[in-house]
């Protein structure tokens, strides 16, 4: 093995420093899924009778559903009666500002550099922590709601305002979509709520920090963001776990409806526990992702890293229904050891004049397999409809596997679709040519690295950007663009 | 629904009871046991359906509603308009000519072959060379597992084996003629190509039907490329509007082994073009293909390139044209095995929608498991240039024309790649046939 290599390999090969427990006590369900466990977690959640209806219904549907099996990726079936469907930090009644929050908690997410504690806040970002079933706080709520956005957990926007989570929830990701998105809706305890009153241009980022605590846990957390015409919002998720030997189940929802002149950038640094060197523990990602640009001229991004998870199986995708409107995707896919990550996007163009851009880097080391996998289908209804995609893929090491599975779909003549696809290791040509400038071979592959990923760092927020660097071990300079 | 796939294919496999002594060669032990399985298989598989990935843009349940019957009589033979297929043949060729899956000895031309080299019909093959044939047969078709080619292993007729011994290059190419006269027939042929090392020769499979018949005809080739050895292989598929085709290529290369295969896909209501190989060391392989659609046609062309071995070299280009209400599919696979160090693989597809009844469906994958290799893969959907339209138009060339004259150059640069003058006037002449504006576009040839 040459020297360069062992080199991408030390930067690659880090630790996970987020892997460590928290002891909380924790109301937990006994593991197992039926109709009464729905019942009771609705209850719990004091939910408005079509809430439960609508869970049921999911149920009803999920249980005739068989698990997706065409994903490039292997794992032993999964006992869904072996999962708890319910777990919550054990609290007094529910907190009202910070200081009701159990300080364990606040303690946690210190530790995970996600400080909740509004004045330290440096930069002006909302946080909304879910901490394993549950959102334990949101910040910034009252600057917020000058501004008339509504940012809170979904059980409470369920409760305060049933009649827009009536209106949207389910209608990007309809209950019965696919096998996880189904158990999502039957079963999901908590996550995000977002609503952008028109025109109104969110005075801050929002941000949405998960972490899964208890073992034996799924969590599963729906997130709804709404921007009403003319708004604009951008949004960052950010996601940690323990390290345990067993698997975990996270499957979530995450729907964004945009309408007329409204824009979404939804940005996600996923670090989920990805499991020890031998492939052993780890989170299992299962997780629905979809946009709807509903109105003219709307306008959805998203922006990956995804480093962490045993497997990653999620396909953030944009209907673009509305003339004019555009859908854009970013993603970089690190996997290592034996992590698995089959990911891609989805466009459908079905507007006038609707534009995406796919642009996805994959990074595959040790024994991992990444595999992109993308639609882009362009509707007899979608006239001028134009897409450009790019899937650059890097391999480590020659156990390593790095597959990309486009899938194209045009009916419309006047549609222009690109797709181009390259696969191949760093070069060596370029690592001589960056030494022989005086450069580090670490420094030359970080720089390589980085810029093989900048087309999609950039595209973060600042605060991600570093975050997704330093994730991918790659030193910061000159990288954010 | 499953009634009745179970219906067509109970309805083959009793067929088969009475047809199976008008076979050849299934008095072999060995090819009696290979077809009883691929018969086994076929019972429990059927046809394909979409619901395979492989499989996933076509859908054959209009070949499981039809029931087609092999043609029994020789009498057809004889009613073969020969001008008709004159203009399907090439100039200077051997030429082995297979009506409605059996072999014509009248029309084929196979004088003056040399000595060492076998060329002759498969039932010919099976009297004569049943041990040469017991080693090779279904070689190429390990990987495969669909049921087509289980189809056409337990219900072949009759096909084309060629042998060309080592260090022989053939000088002049064979043309293998597929010709279906009747109605409602079925035609179905296996053929093998035996290149041993550093021998070299030319194949040039064309498949025709009379008039506007409705048939299937099912067709699979394999070939051996042995080291050092070259084969050329072209196909030019030219069904009846009606007809169905399924026609698969599989391919073994040893090392330094070179296959280029080009195939025009232009007839059919339903087509189906498989082409796959297994790349051995430092072998090369050249898959080129153009597919035209109108009215209903549907063209499915699907590749598979396996590198096994290191340094491989693979560079694959299909292009398609859909009009009308046609569709067009292209799938293609490249897959690196583990240790297939060093290689170098691009592939293309492109494809020009001239209708908004069209529909375009590509799928270019790459599957690789290794880190030292330069893979790329590329695909565009799209309409003309408009700025070569304005571009024409400035030099007085009116708007119908200049569309045309730019779609036929778009086709035109696969035809373009054929090394033989006499394979390019054959493929452009049937290329025109089934443009629609032929004599605007011959004015300017």
């Amino acid at each position: 093995m040459s020297t360069s290599t062992q080199q991408i390999e030390n930067l690659i090969a880090q630790e996970y420093t987020q892997g460590f427990v928290t002891d909380l006590e924790a109301d937990t369900f006994p593991p197992g899924l039926n109709e009464d466990v729905i019942r009771a977690l609705s209850a719990k959640k004091g939910e408005p009778e079509f809430m439960l209806e609508w869970r049921l219904q999911a149920f009803r549907h999920w249980q005739t559903m068989k698990t997706p099996e065409w994903a490039f990726v292997k794992y032993d079936p999964i006992d869904y009666q072996a999962i708890s469907y319910y777990s919550a930090p054990k609290k007094k009644e529910g907190p009202n500002s910070l200081d009701e929050v159990d300080p364990e908690l606040l303690e946690t997410y210190k530790k995970l550099g996600i400080p909740l504690d509004e004045q330290e806040r440096l930069a002006g970002v909302a946080v909304d922590a879910v901490f394993d079933s549950v959102s334990v706080a949101t910040t910034f709520k009252g600057k917020l709601k000058e501004a008339g956005v509504i940012f809170c957990p979904i059980s409470e926007a369920i409760r305060d305002y049933p009649e827009l989570v009536q209106k949207y929830l389910g209608t990007v990701v309809p209950q019965g979509d696919n096998f996880y998105a189904a158990l999502n809706s039957a079963v999901f305890t908590d996550g995000s709520f977002v609503y952008i009153p028109k025109g109104v241009r969110c005075p801050m980022e929002l941000s949405t920090y998960f972490r899964i605590n208890a073992a034996n846990t799924g969590q599963f957390e729906r997130t709804l963001i709404i921007a009403d015409a003319g708004s604009h919002v951008s949004y960052l998720e950010g996601c940690t776990a323990p390290m345990r030997d067993e698997n975990q189940l996270h499957a979530a929802v995450v729907e964004l409806v945009a309408l007329e002149d409204a824009e979404i950038k939804y940005s996600t640094v996923q670090n989920w526990y990805p499991g020890d060197k031998e492939g052993k523990g780890g989170i299992y990602n299962f997780v629905t992702k979809r946009a709807d640009c509903r109105g003219n001229n709307s306008k959805v991004s998203w922006t990956q890293v995804e480093t962490g998870s045993a497997i990653t199986w999620k396909y953030p995708s944009c209907v673009l229904t509305g003339d004019n409107s555009v859908g854009e995707f970013y993603s970089v896919a690190l996997s290592n050891n034996y992590q698995q990550a089959d990911t891609g996007t989805k466009m459908i163009h079905i507007g006038k004049n609707t534009s995406s851009t796919i642009i996805s880097k994959g990074i595959s080391a040790g024994r991992a397999q990444n595999t992109y996998r993308g639609l882009v289908k362009v509707l007899k209804s979608a006239e001028n409809a134009r897409n450009y995609t790019q899937c650059d893929s890097l391999l480590v090491g020659d156990t390593c596997g790095a597959h990309t599975f486009p899938y194209v779909e045009v009916r419309q003549p006047s549609a222009q679709v690109e797709h181009e696809a390259t696969t191949s290791k760093i070069s060596e040509d370029q690592l001589f040519f960056c030494q022989q400038r005086g450069l580090s071979p670490e420094d030359s592959v970080s720089m390589i690295v980085n810029g093989f990923c900048k087309e999609v760092f950039k595209e973060l927020p600042m605060e991600f950007a570093v975050e997704a660097q330093a994730l991918l071990g790659i030193s910061l300079e000159g990288a954010v663009g | 629904m499953m009634n009745a796939v179970e219906n067509i294919t109970s309805h083959y496999l009793a067929d088969y009871e009475n047809s199976a002594s008008a076979l050849p060669g299934r008095h072999l032990p060995w090819l009696q046991q290979l077809c009883s399985d691929a018969l086994q298989q076929f019972a429990q598989q059927g046809f394909p359906s979409p619901r395979e990935e492989e499989w996933k843009y076509t859908n054959v349940s209009a070949i499981e509603k039809k029931r087609f019957s092999p043609a029994a009589s020789e009498a057809a033979q004889a009613a073969v308009d020969s001008d008709w297929l004159d203009a399907c043949r090439l100039a200077d060729a051997w030429s082995l000519v297979l009506v409605d899956g059996r072999f014509s000895a009248q029309l084929s031309r196979l004088e003056g072959l040399p000595e060492s080299v076998i060329v002759c019909a498969m039932a010919e093959a099976l009297e004569k060379h049943p041990d040469r044939l017991e080693v090779r047969f279904g070689r190429a078709l390990t990987r495969e597992n669909h049921g087509f080619i289980h189809f056409t292993s337990a219900w072949f007729s009759d096909g084309l084996y060629l042998h060309i011994p080592p260090r022989t290059v053939l000088d002049k190419p064979v043309q293998l003629l597929h010709v279906v006269t009747k109605p409602d027939s079925l035609a179905v042929t296996r053929s093998l190509i035996d290149v041993e090392s550093m021998a070299e020769a030319e194949v040039f499979e064309t498949f025709v039907g009379v008039d506007d018949l409705a048939y299937l005809n099912a067709s699979v080739t394999e070939v051996l490329v042995g080291d050092n050895a070259r084969l050329d292989l072209y196909k030019l598929q030219c069904e009846t509007g009606k007809a169905y085709h399924f026609g698969g290529t599989y391919v073994l290369q040893e090392s330094h082994g070179r296959f280029q295969h080009h195939n025009f896909s232009f007839g059919g209501l339903l087509a189906r073009n498989e082409v796959h190989t297994d790349l051995g060391r430092a072998a090369e392989c050249q898959l080129n293909g153009l597919y035209i659609g109108r009215k209903r046609q549907h063209s499915d062309n699907h590749t598979r390139i396996n590198h096994t071995q290191p340094h491989g070299i693979s560079r694959e280009m299909y292009k398609g044209i859909l009009d009308q209400r046609a569709r067009g599919v292209f799938q293609g696979r490249v897959v690196v095995f583990e240790g297939a160090q060093k290689t170098d693989s691009e592939m293309n597809n492109r494809n020009l929608l001239l209708s908004n009844d069209a529909e375009a469906d590509t799928k270019p994958q790459l599957e690789i498991y290794n880190d030292d290799v330069k893979c790329s893969h590329g695909v565009t959907v799209g309409q003309l240039d408009e700025k070569s339209i304005f571009y024409l138009r400035s030099r007085c060339i009116d708007a119908e024309t200049a569309r045309n004259m730019l779609t036929f150059a778009f086709a035109n640069e696969m035809v373009d790649k054929l090394p033989n003058r006499s394979f390019q006037g054959l493929v452009q002449a049937q290329l025109l046939a089934h443009f629609p504006q032929t004599g605007i576009v011959k004015e300017w040839l």
